[in-house]
């Protein structure tokens, strides 16, 4: 595994060594998250180039950069894995002065707990995790859109049965179960942790499967007609809805209790080469104009206020996508667990999955 | 064919130099790419997980930090083992569905004109040609209406699919080299179809059936995408289990301790395979 992975990373290195000097930027971020169109402005802009490299989750990108992937200039994490990240001492202070734009950021967005005094991270896109449903099927079964008791609560799976999937997540699902029980996402005290794992084995004759991506899809075709996943994902699906002119429409909100947020934010690796092109990227992104492009693009939500006015309206008026001021209370950030609670965890999670 | 040929009547130290020089790359190739990453997960088998992942350091304040811990953990109660066994019973069902339904079409492309052989061997292989995920999203599709998905059957039928050449072309290259005067003979003393098939055909196509149902049995113990695109709440597979261990939970420890338990079994059940199928020189 080791070894592949080095000769992997030996590939990456050979690529990633320019064969004249040109200025590129090295961009290690998330699937579909930059528009090519933002990007041939900025390349326009700086005159350089913009390579990117794709994950598609945290755990893939921190696994990359441990094994020794180095050359990346930029990389996009979640706030968990800025952390960690951060603890490795794998990051590059930003440097303000070059960051003009930086006035733009909401001031909720200012104070990260894992970046205080934001010296490191500058925070990009914004996700929430929460239910995306089939909106005529629900109406018409006379069931609530707005709590996580529809994916735990049997009076109301009844009618759902087979029609539901949930994230094939250990950290999401729990913390949804955390949430409707009345608890923090980050709780690990083992007698909360016993009760969340009944409400969640109770649940589980009458899901579908779990499922990280193709909730998607089925949402769209019409297959499952509730779903727990990201706030994006959602978008997208009620995208591929509309535009396949369903006779239902996909819509999703942030249930009553709360829920997940996760924001992703651009951080510069110590092992970049081009820190100047990467304060340039950060902040052409950080422009208003610019910054619009995630939300129109994605659905994501956004933490620049200068971009508000440049997203389109019926984005930037979805709760789902820019939660108002009362439901971003209750929304919470995941904070990594320590080995040890990590594998009574993932321990649990296997057992909920043979039961 | 002819050039060996010469070569081996040539005979003398030459031809088997030649022999050893020709076969030690791939050797080579297979027992580093494959001992190496084998060594590698033994040693983190027995490692603590990183903070962030990966392996805590092996030697910290001149100690040694190597348990058995994780083996403890995995032996710790059934939950592991279950995953395992049902792993086992799903590869089970997979070879003997694929093995069912590829015999009789490796017989009948064997049996059919020589010049339509190729075509039709070409003909099974053909799906290769697209993606597999590719492939499995079409099951989604196939099976989404028919309320199908996402269950058992689905993980079963997607494996069946995706295998199903795997078992084909041992059988076929077996079976294509049956000597049809054994048949004719069997029927000139009066051996009904059956008995020709029981006696002679099935006995003699049993490395062939060996051959195939390691190439099915082995992949898709390991396989992860399948359960995890097309099964249902319940359809976990020491694959999944593995590759949850290494990105979700990041306990790289005990993702290397299933896969040499999972490693230690499937070398097991190749050299069950392999006497199993060895070439014997007496029939009954």
């Amino acid at each position: 595994m080791r070894v592949v992975r080095r000769l992997a990373l030996l590939l990456l290195g050979a690529l990633a060594t320019p064969a004249h000097a040109e200025d590129v930027l090295y961009l290690y971020i998330w699937n579909s998250y930059l528009s090519e169109d933002t990007v041939r402005r900025f390349e326009a802009q700086c005159q350089c180039r913009v390579n990117q490299d794709y994950y598609s989750d945290n755990e893939e990108m921190l696994a990359k950069l441990e094994a020794g992937a180095t050359g990346y200039d930029l990389v996009v994490p979640t706030g968990f894995a800025v952390e960690t990240l951060l603890r490795k001492a794998a990051l590059r202070p930003l440097d303000k002065a070059r960051l003009p734009n930086l006035a733009n950021l909401k001031a909720e967005f200012r104070e990260p707990w894992y970046d205080p005094g934001m010296r490191y991270a500058v925070p990009y896109a914004t996700t929430v995790t929460l239910l995306g449903y089939n909106a005529r099927r629900l109406a018409q079964l006379g069931l609530p859109t707005d709590t996580w008791a529809l994916i735990f609560e049997p009076r109301y799976l009844e009618k759902l049965k087979g029609k539901v999937t949930v994230l094939n997540s250990q950290r999401e699902l729990m913390a949804a179960a955390m949430k409707y029980l009345g608890y923090s996402v980050q709780e690990i005290d083992p007698a909360r942790w016993d009760e969340a794992k009944r409400l969640i084995l109770r649940a589980k004759p009458y899901w579908a499967t779990f499922s990280n991506s193709t909730y998607i899809k089925d949402l769209a075709i019409g297959n499952i007609w509730l779903a727990h996943g990201y706030s994006s994902d959602m978008y997208r699906a009620q995208q591929d809805a509309l535009e396949a002119k369903r006779p239902f429409a996909i819509e999703f909100r942030t249930p009553k209790e709360g829920a997940v947020l996760a924001v992703d934010s651009f951080v510069l690796l110590k092992g970049g080469q081009r820190p100047d092109l990467a304060h340039r990227f950060i902040d052409f992104i950080l422009d208003g104009t610019n910054a619009a492009d995630v939300s129109n693009l994605i659905g994501a939500g956004n933490p620049n206020a200068a971009a508000t006015p440049h997203i389109r309206p019926e984005i930037a008026g979805n709760p789902g996508i820019f939660p108002p001021p009362g439901d971003l209370r209750r929304l919470e950030m995941l904070r990594d667990f320590d080995p040890k609670t990590r594998r009574i965890l993932s321990r649990m999670w296997t057992e909920i999955k043979v039961r | 064919m002819t050039e060996r040929r010469s070569a081996r009547h040539a005979g003398g130290p030459g031809e088997s130099l030649t022999r050893w020089l020709v076969s030690l790359p791939p050797t080579l190739f297979l027992l580093v790419f494959f001992l190496a990453p084998a060594l590698l997960m033994l040693g983190a088998s027995f490692r603590e997980p990183g903070d962030f992942g990966g392996l805590a350091p092996a030697r910290q304040d001149g100690q040694w930090n190597l348990s058995l811990e994780t083996y403890r953990f995995f032996f710790g109660d059934w939950i592991y083992a279950e995953i395992f066994l049902r792993s086992f019973l799903v590869a089970a069902a997979t070879t003997l569905l694929c093995l069912v339904l590829a015999y009789p079409l490796a017989l009948a492309i064997a049996r059919s004109a020589r010049r339509h052989r190729d075509l039709l061997v070409l003909l099974v292989i053909l799906p290769f040609a697209s993606n597999f995920l590719i492939r499995i999203y079409a099951w989604i599709i196939v099976l989404g209406p028919a309320d199908l998905l996402y269950s058992p059957f689905a993980v079963i039928a997607g494996m069946v699919y995706v295998h199903l050449p795997f078992m084909i072309l041992p059988l076929y290259t077996n079976l294509e080299k049956h000597d049809p005067a054994l048949l004719e003979a069997a029927q000139d003393l009066g051996a009904d179809t059956w008995t020709r098939f029981r006696r002679i055909t099935l006995p003699l196509s049993l490395p062939g059936i060996w051959a195939g149902s390691a190439l099915v049995f082995i992949p898709v113990l390991g396989m992860f995408a399948i359960p995890e695109l097309l099964g249902g709440t319940g359809d976990i597979l020491v694959g999944n289990l593995i590759k949850e261990q290494f990105l979700e939970s990041r306990d790289w420890p005990l993702g290397a301790t299933l896969s040499i338990l999972l490693t230690i079994a499937v070398l097991l059940l190749a050299g069950i395979s392999a006497w199993a199928g060895r070439p014997r020189r007496s029939s009954p």
